[in-house]
């Protein structure tokens, strides 16, 4: 399975190099080969004497406080629930336990960084022992990541998962030792309150409603739209094409989408699009895009071609901070957010949990959302 | 008692290619246990009839009989299960598998769950191996072992799968000359156990050494078969060469013109005990300004190879070459260049000319350097360059801006010649510079080399044309087996002592000398 | 009758290919300016020309270097890794201004341009298992140093993305100087002819004396140089860097562009003018079938049969 090692030594020896804080680590990164300890000088000489623009200013952190207050939605009646007789396993008190948390993706973009940043900031304010684990973007490190934290003595998972099929092996190794799941962001395909408990997410398709919303208040619910879509073959992409469709359909007719094409979920291929799109359609109203980065590629495309803020109506979803400050400078009418603080909800799934009281199978986080008239005072809270 | 039933017999065996008749009408009967050498030069049909016996090729017309019946094998792999296993001098087995696992390749022993029984494989790998003289840890990977106990490996797992026949084509050209001596004790050996070997060579000493019966081959056909013992060295040679001794010649038969032009000055050249590992044991070669100096010897002695290691083409391990008196850095074609070499290749097609670019380009390709300022090319110099070489070497093209791939050999050989002279070279070394060309376009090529001679340059001659290479030479250095075996000067620049020079010297190696006194 | 038949319609077939090989890509690019000035609306005005020309920039100057490194019979598939290099790069070094920035821009390229050219001209190692290494490495590197996108405000970098002199981006100035100037290289230097002769036949260029090695070592570095030229001027159309994203799948794009370009893979021909032809055709594909709105697969399946009929074309070629 490991195709090409390189890049993976070079990734973490690299990273070693940059901070250098631990020798133990030290020690290691003289007895990889040269090639790579030189890549790892190459790093560390680059990032030292390396001056970007932001190092003056250093604003760029969110603050922790940002986390506080997140409300669960409400469960529609009916939906189906899940206890700890029902699961199997016994009660323990949070605070005493060891909770093992596996990220997907390298934290190289915002939501991952605040995703991890928010389990970290909730473990420190319970006072509970966190192991936590990376998984680059690589599977099979998913994996073995989540049977090394159960080995580790984790009571509990809280997981990000990178696909929803081949988890198996990890459920009956939990399933043996009776450990709690709950998966966030992505769902695992396995049994609800049998393989894990809950499963905590947004829902993509109210995402792409509440898009539509703000995009008709924008437009005055008439004229031309047109879509950003992200990757293709991807289930975000299609559940918020579909909410935001959906809803323009059912609330305002005269708005009519006439272009969907793909940007990648990139700012690059936002911007391509949208440079083509408004030479062949001048008199487009507003451009729906599917992640911020789009979004924000769309503006850059917007200014190359001498429009002005406002012109064209923008509606994003994520809620970064880059779009959240584009609201606030007026080119973006609307970001939704998608929220990745997960933190406060999963900690407090697994206290209702492990205290021995029913939790829902499926929980819905709350998203809240940017336009004119809050982006300027809640520019703290954008991830 | 009744001489054994033959193991193989072939009759009347063609096989022509497109432009070529490989091999014409060409018998060969085999006994078992016997070791049977199979000679001729390039381009005789040694390899073609290789290559129908196993398989690779279907022959035309003609009868293979193996073992009493008639065969026509699809693939290699046929033959090789039928009985005919084949050792090339690349082996051809899986580097990164262990010895033991090529060893059993195919026919692994199993235990009783049908797995791979590796102990037994080990304890039988190791036994077998230990009889060709080959000990090794059997669980290394085969690359790990040296070529030639690699392919005491391939011997032996030929032998092992009941090989009734066992090819061996050029087996010893990389051996150590001590692995020369085990591969014979393992031909003795197969032969008492009444296996056949057609053992391909051009080293006459081990020829001598341990074959029973010889077939001789050129241009397609059997010029010869026999018992090798009736036929001495110096036969052998003649036959395969196709020149009678003793035989008188007219002159004038090339375009040379038989002066000798060599004055009593130093030489230009000058290359002293040039050595590369199981190619070259120090050859050394003086050439003086004006002279035409042949090298003489039998495919595989060494003639490419010692143009290649003076011109830098070949890293020597030792040995040094002067040029005018001034020390060349060894292993670098572009000092030999600077320093005045020249080296047409042997290999014209592939590594001469280039073919894609055009006549105008392959001419100025070594020179351009000097036709250019900060980089930039001289379109004016190139082109009153390339403009008197097409003149002064009548080459034949279209325009200046044809591609060289698309003319005819001689003109190529023609802008090759070109190229290097547009470098006002000191010494020319010619590796084969008519080979496959027209008999017009010959001619021209070898009135050339007299005139280059009598300006000056100082020429190296290779040539397997006899007539060319006793017409167009001074003198002649005769190689065999990589190594200098004599030397005709004046009078002595004839065919007879030429191939009485190649066939009756006695090796210079120490270890095939043993060898041949062993059997 | 039959005979006729079988006699024309192989020469026929033969002419129609070669007519294909120099001049397809032209008049592939001609097909779809007219088909786009017949179907699209505001196809033609200044301002589309100038959006399709500031795309396909970064693409034709990658291509330039692809095609170098094609004509030595090479490919070089870390280009893409190399441009976001070059981008996460400058926003490092953005502080000390734009020129400063690009100086070390410069050396990173230059350095992964030596490692590919060494790795191929000395160890020998094939190119495309060469530069596999920097095309996974390079990116790994890029993100090492800057791990996520970043918001670039320096005027200057601003300008350079999006100014023009007389109407005409930057840009595209860049673009076709550098194309003047590679294509005023293989044409007229001696590094050029001898680039072309090892590709063509690498023994025969090593026996008549050429610096083989160093001639390979400068194509790659070339190379790299230019796909860091297209990876700043990407980031500062942008006006952020974006290591992730930037130059992702560039190769494909770069090696596509070459080979529709009429340069064969085997080395030993490099055509400039079709190359940039090449770029602009796949250029004016996509943004027809984004015009027109089109699935996206529908792009990647054109894009599909532009290279196979490119391929198709260039069947000849390889026989000598």
């Amino acid at each position: 399975m490991r195709g090409f090692p390189l890049p993976i030594h070079l990734f973490s020896v690299t990273r070693i190099g940059v901070t250098m804080q631990r020798t133990t680590h030290r020690s290691r990164l003289l007895a990889r080969p040269v090639a790579v300890a030189l890549a790892a000088a190459v790093a560390l000489t680059a990032s030292s004497c390396a001056k970007s623009e932001d190092d003056a200013s250093g604003d760029k952190k969110p603050s922790a406080a940002a986390d506080a207050g997140q409300k669960v939605v409400t469960p529609k009646p009916g939906s189906k629930t899940c206890t700890i007789e029902a699961y199997g396993g016994k009660k323990i008190d949070l605070e005493d336990a060891t909770v093992g948390f596996s990220q997907s993706e390298k934290e190289a973009n915002p939501f991952r960084i605040a995703e991890t940043q928010s389990i970290k900031d909730e473990a420190a304010r319970r006072g509970v022992k966190l192991l936590t684990a990376n998984a680059q973007s690589q599977f099979s490190k998913q994996i073995s990541d989540v049977q090394d934290l159960l080995a580790k003595g984790a009571d509990l998972l809280v997981i990000a998962p990178l696909n929803s099929d081949g988890w198996d092996p990890v459920l009956q190794a939990a399933a043996a030792k009776k450990v709690p799941i709950v998966t966030i962001d992505r769902k695992i395909n396995a049994t609800a309150c049998k393989d894990y408990v809950s499963f905590i997410a947004s829902d993509f398709v109210e995402q792409g409603r509440r898009a539509a919303d703000q995009m008709i208040e924008a437009t005055g619910g008439k004229g031309e739209v047109a879509i950003l879509l992200g990757s293709a073959g991807n289930n975000v992409t299609t559940e918020r094409t579909k909410g935001f469709k959906e809803r323009v359909a059912e609330k305002a007719p005269g708005l009519k989408v006439v272009f969907e094409q793909t940007g990648d979920f990139t700012r690059e291929k936002g911007q391509q699009v949208t440079e083509q799109l408004i030479q062949s359609k001048p008199g487009i109203k507003g451009i729906y895009a599917e992640n911020d980065e789009m979004g924000l590629g769309a503006v850059a495309a917007l200014k190359g071609a001498g429009k002005k803020a406002g012109d064209v109506k923008i509606v994003t979803v994520d809620g970064t901070r880059n779009a959240v400050q584009g609201v606030v400078d007026g080119w973006i009418s609307g970001v939704i957010e998608s929220n990745p603080r997960f933190g406060p909800l999963a900690f407090q799934t697994l206290d209702t949990f492990t205290q021995g009281k029913e939790v829902p199978q499926d929980i819905v986080i709350q998203d809240s959302a940017y336009d004119a008239d809050n982006a300027e005072q809640d520019l703290g809270k954008a991830y | 008692m009744a001489p054994p039933a033959e193991v193989l017999a072939v009759r009347g065996l063609s096989k022509t290619f497109p432009g070529v008749r490989a091999l014409d009408d060409v018998d060969l009967t085999l006994h078992p246990g016997e070791v049977h050498a199979l000679i001729g030069e390039n381009g005789a049909g040694k390899s073609t009839l290789i290559k129908l016996l196993t398989g690779v090729h279907r022959p035309d017309a003609g009868d293979i009989v193996f073992q009493g019946s008639a065969v026509s094998f699809a693939t290699p792999l046929d033959a090789q299960k039928a009985g005919i296993s084949t050792i090339y001098q690349e082996v051809n087995l899986i580097p990164l598998l262990s010895v033991a696992r090529n060893l059993f390749l195919g026919r692994e022993p199993r235990n009783r769950f049908g797995l791979l029984d590796f102990a037994r494989m080990h304890r039988e790998a190791e036994e077998a191996l230990g009889a060709y003289g080959v000990r090794v840890d059997v669980r290394r990977p085969l690359r790990t072992l040296g070529v030639g106990a690699q392919q005491m490996v391939a011997l032996a797992r030929a032998v092992a799968s009941e090989a009734r026949i066992v090819i061996m084509d050029e087996p010893t050209s990389s051996l150590e000359p001590r692995e020369v001596e085990t591969l014979f004790s393992v031909i003795r050996r197969l032969r008492d156990d009444g296996i056949a070997v057609i053992y391909v060579s051009h080293r006459l000493d081990e020829l001598y050494a341990v074959c029973d019966t010889v077939t001789v081959l050129r241009d397609g056909r059997r010029v010869h078969h026999g018992r090798l013992a009736d036929l001495d060295r110096l036969s052998l040679v003649s036959t395969m060469l196709g020149r009678e001794l003793g035989e008188v010649r007219s002159e004038g038969l090339t375009k040379f013109t038989g002066d000798h032009h060599a004055a009593d000055t130093d030489p230009v050249l000058e290359a002293r005990d040039l050595t590369v590992p199981h190619q070259l044991h120090g050859v050394s070669v003086s050439i003086r300004p004006g002279e035409v100096v042949g090298l003489g010897g039998l495919l595989g002695s060494g003639r490419t190879e010692t143009a290649k290691a003076i011109s830098g083409a070949l890293a020597t391990s030792s040995g040094r070459v002067t040029v005018a008196g001034v020390p060349l850095r060894g292993g670098s074609t572009p000092a030999a260049i600077r320093a005045g070499i020249s080296l047409l290749p042997e290999d014209r097609k592939s590594e001469g000319i280039v073919p894609g670019l055009s006549v105008r380009e392959n001419i100025s390709l070594a020179v351009l350097p000097r036709l250019s300022r900060f980089g930039l090319v001289s379109e004016a110099r190139v082109d009153s360059i390339v403009d008197t070489f097409i003149e002064r070497l009548r080459i034949k093209a279209s325009s200046p801006q044809q591609k060289v791939g698309e003319l005819s050999g001689g003109n190529q050989q023609k802008v090759l010649l070109a190229r290097w002279l547009a470098m006002n070279p000191k010494v020319l070394l010619l590796d084969e510079p008519t080979r496959g060309i027209d008999v017009g376009a010959k001619a021209e090529v070898q009135k050339l080399v007299d005139e280059l001679a009598a300006d000056g340059l100082g020429v190296l001659l290779i040539s397997s044309d006899l007539e060319e290479l006793i017409e167009g030479s001074d003198r002649v250095v005769v190689l065999k087996d990589g190594a200098v075996v004599g030397e005709l000067t004046g009078d002595e620049v004839t065919e007879d002592k030429l191939m009485r020079t190649i066939a009756g010297h006695a090796p210079d190696r120490d270890a095939v000398e043993e060898a041949a006194t062993d059997g | 009758m039959a005979e006729a038949t079988l006699k024309t319609v192989p020469l026929d077939r033969t002419r129609v290919l070669r007519w294909l090989q120099t001049y397809g890509v032209y008049a592939g690019v001609a097909l779809l300016l007219v088909v786009n000035i017949v179907i699209t609306p505001h196809f033609l005005s200044a301002e589309n020309f100038r959006t399709q020309a500031v795309q396909v920039a970064p693409v034709i100057i990658v291509a330039l270097g692809m095609a170098l490194v094609i004509g030595t019979e090479g490919v070089d598939l870390s280009v893409g890794a190399v441009m976001a290099l070059a981008a996460s790069v400058t926003a490092l070094y953005l502080g000390y201004g734009l020129l400063p920035a690009l100086l070390v821009v410069a050396v990173f390229a230059a350095g992964a341009g030596l490692a590919n050219g060494a790795l191929v001209a000395f160890v020998g190692v094939q190119p495309i298992v060469a530069t596999l290494a920097l095309m996974v490495g390079g990116r790994g590197l890029a993100l090492v140093l800057l791990p996520q996108l970043e918001d670039l405000r320096n005027p200057a970098l601003a300008s350079l993305g999006s100014g023009d002199v007389l109407g005409v981006p930057y840009l595209i100035l860049i673009a076709a100087v550098l194309a003047l100037l590679v294509a005023f290289v293989v044409r007229r230097t001696t590094f050029g002819r001898q680039l072309l002769a090892i590709g063509d036949s690498r023994p025969a260029a090593q026996l008549a004396g050429l610096p083989v090695r160093r001639v390979l070592i400068v194509v790659y570095v070339v190379c790299a140089l230019l796909a860091a030229v297209a990876g700043v001027l990407a980031t500062a159309r942008l006006q952020a860097s974006d290591p992730t994203s930037l130059g992702n799948l560039m190769e494909l794009s770069a090696i596509t562009a070459v080979v529709v370009g009429g340069t064969p893979l085997t080395g030993g021909r490099v055509n400039i003018a079709g190359t940039v032809a090449g770029a602009v055709l796949i250029q004016l594909l996509t943004a027809t079938l984004i015009k027109h709105d089109l699935p996206p697969s529908w792009t990647q399946i054109a894009q599909a049969i532009v290279i196979v009929c490119a391929v198709y074309a260039a069947r000849g070629r390889g026989k000598r």
